[in-house]
């Protein structure tokens, strides 16, 4: 069980993973004043290249049908498909964009495409007529995710949205004399069931398996940056507070003894193999656990994430436009298809990700429990898309997670207060910032 | 040989193919490194000169003296091991016994399994409730938190490169003992020398150069050390960052679309700088101990 | 020694077993069981229905094939030129190789990327095969193995008026066949099993190799590690039919009829 792909780096990566050049880019710009580049109103005809991210292997019919479909309906445009493996992403976008060959839509989330954008490299679709036009047809709150602090503008359109429920395991929960079918729902219920589990279990059964992330901090309520994203803010009280209840978490057994450097990837195995209570995940888990643990698909149960800020948290996906594409008109065109309100639809009715279309989320499908538990997650879950936000920062790097995940690892471990490691992952992360 | 034997080009282009390649695709590229350690470059943006900040803002960091000494502690512990613990092994299989193939083949297997596949079942082994724990309950020893405290972790990583390297040197190993006139051995065996001292004896004279060599490449590659930490420790570098090594802080800081490659470089340059050191250290070594 | 045996090959059983496991069995017990109750090749089937594996397949083999030429005879000459003959700059030159050995390869993949773009060969397996053609740690190897053979062997064909090329070819490189091997199975291993460097300089999925197109496994949506460990096999299987197949060439013994243990 990995946590949805865009905010974590997936996989663990087999290799150190290489250092990119930036002097390239001065290469690739050409001279042009605003970047080079067709006009965004042209025709739409031409050869674009459209790439996602390791989507072949699942939905190559989906794709090929999309591209036949729009190809037919605008003669002279052809689109070439490219799909990227999962590993390294960010890593084959940086030898395009510095080798001057990023594909003209390009399946950006919004820690992507804010280096991109900041680059020149994707377009201000907030600035450019023909596309703020279609603003109107996505949900207020997934345009909003694609904007970018200080950058002025959107710079994907959106496309599948996804949310993630908490999974729990009943069986823990009544070994451990708690209700299985009373879950917690708040963070202070969430720390005292897992204080009862620890005492039920003798300390054998920890709740969570991983220290609190940057959305954690984000759902309990912490203000993680300030309003124009220039520096980093999650030391203050409410945060302080939640390390704190952590720390005492983690004393009493209620956190995995191995919680300080756990990824999601480790974390999920130790749910599967019924070692953990509880862990978070997204809708599309369900089949997994379904194939490859049976026995805890048995005694699974499902529950809101908890958000003591009432908004749960959402990861949003995008397709950019390569502000130097030679077609720009015809990969607006494209990018739009694929994101209309229909495509989503049927997308999201292959997987269980969400549609970012208006409307979309009142249609049957995602408001009508048809009995079965993947119907039951697929309600709650867009329901709970209604008024969710992204909150990992987009300015916010792995190094700068890497700061909080150990600084936090020294307050639980007592080496330091959980004030004063708050206070030196925010230093920290600020010097980061600024250096950029 | 004190005549001239061959015409003066034809070293050079014996040479050529070689000298080529790895000057075109490794030496020219790593001017780049080299360069942008001065700069503030980030992957998408062009850097400019900063001097030697990014050297100083390195010393000023703990986390990179934490790196430096693990990857240094690394290179002191499993290098003896590389050099050594191949060769017995090496040694052990070469003998055409019965079964002896399945047994190179078992040393060879963890060459090839892939890393992240071996890790599993590391993980699996070391884990709090893991094998190796359940044995220890059974012996009424309490379980030991191989995985979750910063020490343990760096030795297991530690005992995995040991592992993978045994197949991977043994074979280097293998190569040179096919090579060592099976007379000497003879010769030696008829003197009425045992086993141990037919080792010391024949056996280490004749691969000598060999377990340099090993210990050089091994030396580099400890101290390079990455993909067995990150996947033990986990890519925090263990409980706090305690477990990083050098590499693994190019990884942090580098990687990404935002990627501090200054900075990175700098790092990149630095370990080049040490292991080159490391490499002269164990030639000079070598060749101290020949003309003794 | 058992125990050694059984952590070595464990792994690959571990995958073996879980690639022939049928769909309705818990791959995630806690201790994980090693025999599939239920074993079926469906999984293999399925690696093939997901992506074309026989024809990435068929490039990592091209691939791997000319780096194991290029990196035999490269590094075969070079190491010859270094360990066997005399000329100024020798020490110069294998300085170069060692300083190569220790560039970290990651901090410069993307200025050999904009090498390959300048001269034309982005999107190729050339441009794959290229920067690993010649590896310095083969070079050093075959040096290592040069310099251990007597001076006598080659003094008697100086006599005898071979030139340089003669003596390399007939004397040096039949005595060195075992490092040789070693040189071809590094060369092989490390071309097969090369992910990010063929990742960034291909961009066409026609080309890509099997490591690059087996990442596909690995579903954004939906984990299927029977697949995932199907595909390993898939991968890791050419390597230790590779090392039978050419272990007997570092093995003593080869022609010497039987020998005593």
């Amino acid at each position: 069980m990995r946590t949805f792909r865009g905010t974590r780096v997936t996989g663990p990566a087999r290799t150190a993973v290489p250092l990119l050049a930036g002097a390239l880019l001065l290469g690739a710009c050409g001279g042009g004043t605003d970047g080079g580049g067709s006009a965004a109103d042209g025709k739409v005809s031409g050869h674009i290249t459209f790439q996602t991210w390791n989507l072949r292997a699942q939905y190559k019919d989906y794709f090929e049908g999309l591209i036949d479909e729009f190809e037919k309906a605008h003669p002279g445009t052809k689109v070439k498909w490219i799909d990227q493996p999962a590993e390294n992403y960010p890593e084959k976008l940086s030898a395009d964009a510095g080798g001057g060959t990023l594909p003209d839509v390009v399946n950006v989330s919004p820690d992507l495409s804010y280096p991109l954008a900041k680059a020149g490299l994707l377009m201000n679709l907030d600035k450019e007529p023909v596309t703020a036009k279609a603003k109107g047809t996505y949900t207020p709150e997934a345009w909003k995710g694609n904007r970018l602090p200080g950058l002025d503008g959107a710079y994907a359109f959106p496309w599948y949205l996804n949310t993630g429920p908490l999974f729990y395991n009943k069986a823990l929960f009544k070994k451990a004399g708690l209700d299985p079918e009373k879950p917690p729902t708040t963070y202070d219920e969430l720390f005292a069931d897992a204080g009862k589990m620890a005492k039920a279990s003798g300390g054998k059964v920890a709740t969570l398996a991983g220290v609190p992330a940057i959305e954690d901090f984000g759902r309990y309520g912490v203000k993680l940056m300030n309003a124009d994203a220039t520096r980093f803010t999650y030391n203050e009280p409410r945060g302080v507070q939640l390390l704190t209840e952590y720390k005492k978490l983690f004393e009493s057994g209620g956190l995995d003894s191995q919680a300080l450097n756990a990824t999601p990837e480790s974390a999920g195995r130790k749910f599967l193999q019924q070692r953990v209570a509880m862990n978070p995940g997204s809708a599309h888990d369900l089949a997994n656990f379904k194939e490859n643990a049976p026995d805890l698909y048995k005694n699974l149960g499902i529950t809101d994430a908890p958000a003591d800020t009432g908004k749960p948290n959402m990861y949003v996906m995008g397709l950019g436009i390569n502000d130097r594409s030679e077609h720009k008109a015809a990969a607006i065109a494209f990018a739009r298809f694929v994101t209309n309100q229909r495509n989503q639809e049927a997308f999201a009715h292959q997987v269980a990700v969400f549609p970012s279309t208006k409307g979309s989320l009142d249609k049957p499908y995602w408001t009508e429990d048809d009995g079965t538990d993947e119907g039951r997650v697929r309600v709650a879950a867009a329901k709970m898309l209604d008024g969710a936000v992204n909150y990992t920062p987009v300015v916010m790097t792995e190094e700068m997670k890497t700061v909080l995940q150990n600084e936090v690892a020294k307050a639980l471990q007592g080496d330091k207060s959980p004030k004063q490691a708050l206070d030196d992952a925010v230093a920290q992360s600020n010097r980061l910032l600024q250096q950029g | 040989m004190s005549v001239r034997t061959h015409r003066a080009a034809s070293p050079w282009l014996f040479l050529l193919p070689g000298l080529a390649v790895v000057a075109a695709f490794v030496l020219y590229p790593f001017l780049s490194t080299v360069q942008h350690a001065f700069t503030d470059a980030r992957t998408l943006t062009p850097g400019v000169w900063v001097g030697l900040r990014n050297f100083q803002e390195m010393l000023h960091d703990p986390q990179f003296w934490t790196a430096l000494r693990n990857s240094l502690l690394y290179v002191v512990v499993v290098v003896p091991c590389t050099v050594l613990l191949p060769l017995l092994v090496a040694l052990l299989v070469e003998k055409p016994l019965k079964g002896v193939v399945f047994f190179r083949a078992a040393f060879y297997t963890p060459v090839v399994a892939s890393v992240v596949v071996v890790a599993l079942i590391w993980v699996w082994m070391l884990d709090d409730r893991g094998l190796l724990n359940s044995m220890l309950e059974m012996v009424g020893a309490g379980p030991v938190s191989f995985l979750g405290d910063a020490g343990l972790v760096l030795l297991c990583a530690m005992a995995l490169t040991v592992w993978k390297g045994l197949g991977y040197y043994m074979i280097i190993y293998l190569a040179a003992l096919a090579q060592v006139p099976r007379e000497l051995h003879e010769a030696a065996a008829v003197d009425g020398a045992g086993p141990v001292r037919r080792f010391v004896t024949v056996t280490v004279p004749a691969v000598r150069s060999t377990m340099v060599l090993v210990g050089a490449l091994s030396s580099v590659a400890a101290f390079k050390v990455f993909s067995e930490v990150y996947l033990l420790a986990g890519p925090t570098g263990g409980p706090a960052g305690e477990d990083s090594t050098l590499v693994m802080l190019v990884q942090r800081s580098g990687t990404g679309l935002s990627g501090r490659v200054g900075y990175a470089s700098a790092l990149s340059l630095v370990i080049f700088c040490i292991a080159l050191l490391l490499m002269l250290l164990v030639l000079r070594a070598d060749r101290k101990e020949k003309t003794e | 020694m058992l125990v050694v045996l059984a952590i070595s090959i464990g792994p690959f059983l571990w995958q073996l077993s879980t690639s022939l496991k049928g769909p309705a069995e818990n791959i995630y017990p806690s201790p994980p069981s090693f025999v599939p109750h239920d074993p079926t090749l469906a999984n293999y089937a399925e690696v093939a229905r997901i992506i074309p594996v026989w024809d990435y397949a068929l490039n990592s083999l091209k691939v791997a094939a000319a780096n194991v030429l290029t990196n035999c005879v490269g590094a075969s000459l070079a190491g010859y030129a270094l360990a066997r003959l005399r000329f100024r700059g020798r020490t110069a030159a294998g300085l170069v190789f060692v300083a190569a050995l220790l560039v970290p390869l990651e901090s410069i993949i993307i200025a050999q990327f904009t090498t390959m773009r300048d001269l034309g060969l982005n999107n190729t397996l050339v441009a794959v095969v290229l920067p690993g053609s010649v590896g310095a740690l083969n070079v050093l190897l075959m040096r290592n193995a040069f310099r251990a053979l007597p001076y006598e062997v080659e003094e008697a064909a100086v006599v005898d008026g071979a030139n340089v090329w003669q003596r390399f070819r007939r004397i040096a490189l039949p005595s060195v066949k075992g490092t040789l091997a070693v040189v071809a199975i590094f060369a092989f291993m490390g071309a097969w099993d090369d992910f990010l460097w063929p990742l960034i300089v291909l961009s066409d999925p026609d080309h890509f190799t099997l490591t690059v197109g087996l990442n596909f496994l690995h579903g954004t949506f939906a984990d299927k590690p029977r697949v995932v460990a199907a595909g390993t096999v898939i991968a890791v299987a050419p390597l230790i039919v590779m090392f039978a197949c050419l272990q007997r060439y570092f093995f003593r013994g080869v022609g010497e009829g039987a020998v005593k243990g």
